[in-house]
């Protein structure tokens, strides 16, 4: 495939990105900012799941629990020596990278479901250890301390700062997907995905990939962590459990697995519906807004697997964007850079 | 002395109830070659089958047990009939996976919307009875538990040993497209042998229902408690699921008179990842 150069539709992510930045400036209603804080941190938490669930196809259930080691990481730092949460994020991501890592690395012979389980059982292993530990608050969890607005101490009154935190770090890990998506690095990671056995004849080691995938996912999702604390001000062990796991890779089965913008459709489809269904049906009857959800996920996986990025592949919408997109180009003037 | 005695025929008692989850697990694996994510959630359905026959039409959670099995093994059936052979011709190992998950959320909130979260129990003729053995204290409840789990492995043996579509069953284990050109219906195996799963649970829900009480989230600890199982025992092995439940009650109850009783999980979960890969490590040398 060509190389893209600059043009048209560049310019459009742009001018969406910029829609989305000027949101809280149009909508002064803090419930809607709510909203699209949640779509923008649960779009970074599927994008992060989708390095090593979508790029290595190693399926994980255990996110959830990697999450929760960035957020208790980041939040025992604060309580305890007064670090900016600023700068608990690199080293929650290094930290908990490194440390999921080292504990999925024997976990690397199994495959397919085996695989998941042994993630499934991290989860409960942290999940235990945690409500059980004295240092991390037990089963009652953590209050962050509360206080004046301080920008060190990523401590906000108004929900907009948190809005253009939380979108700053989508777009940050959208585009750090996109460049491992088409790097060496990507197709390493997609040719172990495909087939193991390939992949180690033309030297790619399916052992160091996954590795390189595990750091890469688990530093992601603990930065996602070190958000969490510091927007909701309160993290307890619950938030390690499998069915946590599940919110964020729904998102990547709606949108599509292994595709990169996948996650980030499946978010804005999936997180407003769950509000909204949250607000509308669970205070009727508790368990009708997950009724719903699960009716969607099966839906998704039994009638179209591939989900939304899959069907547009193939589909008629594709052609009509894309020949209006080289059509702007032509217009604009972009193309000739790539003629001469 | 006696608490470790004690901690052992705990380990028995529990270690039961595991086994025929697990049991239930590895029925399902060794034939449809799927790993059932909604294996806890199933049971919890199982359980909520006892109760709401104990509520409605006062029925015993111990003498209603062939009846909950029945309804299980039908449910069941629809299950694979309806969703999850459907999936299995893809042949996409995470689209069951992320189906049977799916199926799990959804079974339980159904069961969340129509009983609350509210724990029920259910009253037999054997609740609360204490055996007293000199030293130590055997519940009724769970021995009898003990001893259904014997006669159900005893009959699923001769079932699939004797009976034509035990065999068939069999058959379709070893080789799905030699048991098609013999002319077995592979898709009803199948939609049978989840029934089957289904209703071990069901037969393990009711002895729960002895001595337990039910929620919508009872089901959770039972499903990865059953993945442990089959691990230990090797999947798709009904004996090793038999052998795996009860070393698993084992080390749950003497694990935590060592380690106490709120690190236990953490215990069982890492002599369960360890067991996993090692398994893995070691037929990866050998082969």
């Amino acid at each position: 495939m060509m190389k893209k150069r600059f043009g048209s539709r560049h310019i459009g992510a742009l001018l969406l990105l910029l829609i989305l930045a000027l949101i809280p400036v149009i909508i002064r209603n803090t419930y809607i900012q709510t909203i699209f804080i949640l779509i923008f941190y649960t779009a970074s938490a599927s994008l992060a799941w989708s390095v090593l669930g979508g790029l290595t196809g190693q399926l994980s259930l255990g996110h959830a629990a990697f999450m929760g080691l960035g957020a208790y990481t980041s939040t025992l730092l604060l309580v305890n020596a007064n670090l900016s949460p600023w700068l608990s994020i690199p080293i929650a991501f290094v930290f908990v990278g490194l440390i999921c890592m080292l504990l999925l690395s024997p976990c690397f012979v199994l495959h397919g479901p085996y695989f998941t389980l042994v993630t499934i059982a991290f989860s409960y292993a942290f999940l235990n250890l945690f409500t059980n530990w004295d240092y991390a608050g037990k089963g009652q969890g953590i209050v962050l301390p509360f206080g004046a607005e301080d920008f060190a101490l990523m401590r906000f009154k108004s929900k907009t700062s948190y809005f253009y935190i939380a979108l700053c770090m989508m777009v940050l890990f959208y585009i750090v997907l996109r460049l491992i998506d088409r790097s060496k690095l990507g197709y390493g990671l997609k040719t172990v995905r495909e087939d193991e056995g390939t992949a180690n004849a033309i030297g790619i080691s399916p052992l160091k990939y996954k590795m390189i995938a595990t750091f890469i996912s688990a530093g992601m999702i603990a930065v996602c962590g070190v958000f969490y604390a510091n927007y909701f001000r309160f993290i307890d062990p619950e938030i390690m459990a499998e069915s946590q796991a599940i919110e964020y890779v729904l998102p990547a089965i709606i949108g599509g697995i292994g595709s990169v913008t996948g996650p980030l459709i499946g978010a804005f489809i999936i997180v407003p519906l769950s509000q909204y269904l949250n607000a509308a049906l669970s205070s009727v009857v508790s368990g009708a807004n997950l009724v719903v959800y699960a009716v969607i996920l099966i839906a998704v996986v039994m009638f179209q697997p591939t989900g939304i990025m899959g069907w547009y592949q193939n589909s008629k919408l594709k052609k009509k964007l894309s020949g209006f997109f080289d059509n702007l180009d032509r217009k604009l003037g972009f193309d000739k850079s790539q003629n001469a | 002395m006696s608490t470790f005695i004690q901690a052992i025929v705990n380990g028995f008692m529990v270690g039961g109830i595991y086994a025929l989850v697990g049991v239930s697990l590895t029925l399902i694996f060794g034939v449809l070659k799927i790993v059932n994510f909604c294996q806890g959630q199933l049971l919890m359905l199982g359980m909520y089958v006892s109760y709401t026959l104990y509520a409605q039409f006062h029925i015993d959670p111990f003498f209603g047990i062939p009846l909950t099995a029945a309804i299980m093994f039908l449910f069941g059936m629809i299950i694979q009939g309806v969703f999850i052979t459907r999936s299995m011709q893809d042949d996409q190992d995470s689209n069951i996976l992320f189906l049977t998950v799916g199926l799990g959320i959804l079974f339980e909130n159904v069961c969340l919307m129509i009983f609350k979260s509210d724990y029920r129990t259910a009253n037999s003729v054997f609740s609360n009875k204490v055996l007293n053995l000199g030293n130590f204290n055997a519940s009724v409840p769970k021995l009898i538990g003990l001893a259904i789990v014997v006669v159900v492995a005893i009959l699923l043996g001769a079932f699939l040993k004797y009976t034509r579509i035990g065999k068939e069953i069999r058959a379709t284990s070893q080789n799905r497209t030699g048991a098609e050109v013999c002319g077995i219906k592979t898709k009803f195996v199948y939609a049978a042998t989840y029934g089957i799963g289904a209703a071990i649970l069901g037969v393990a829900a009711s002895c729960l229902m002895l001595y337990y009480y039910v929620f919508p989230a009872v089901g959770d600890v039972y499903g990865t408690r059953a993945f442990i199982v089959v691990t230990l025992g090797g999947l798709g092995n009904v004996i090793g699921a038999l052998v795996g439940g009860i070393v698993l009650g084992l080390l749950e109850t003497v694990g935590s008179v060592i380690v106490g009783s709120s690190f236990k999980d953490t215990l069982v979960f890492a002599v369960f990842i360890l067991i996993l890969v090692g398994k893995q490590m070691f037929k990866g040398k050998r082969g």
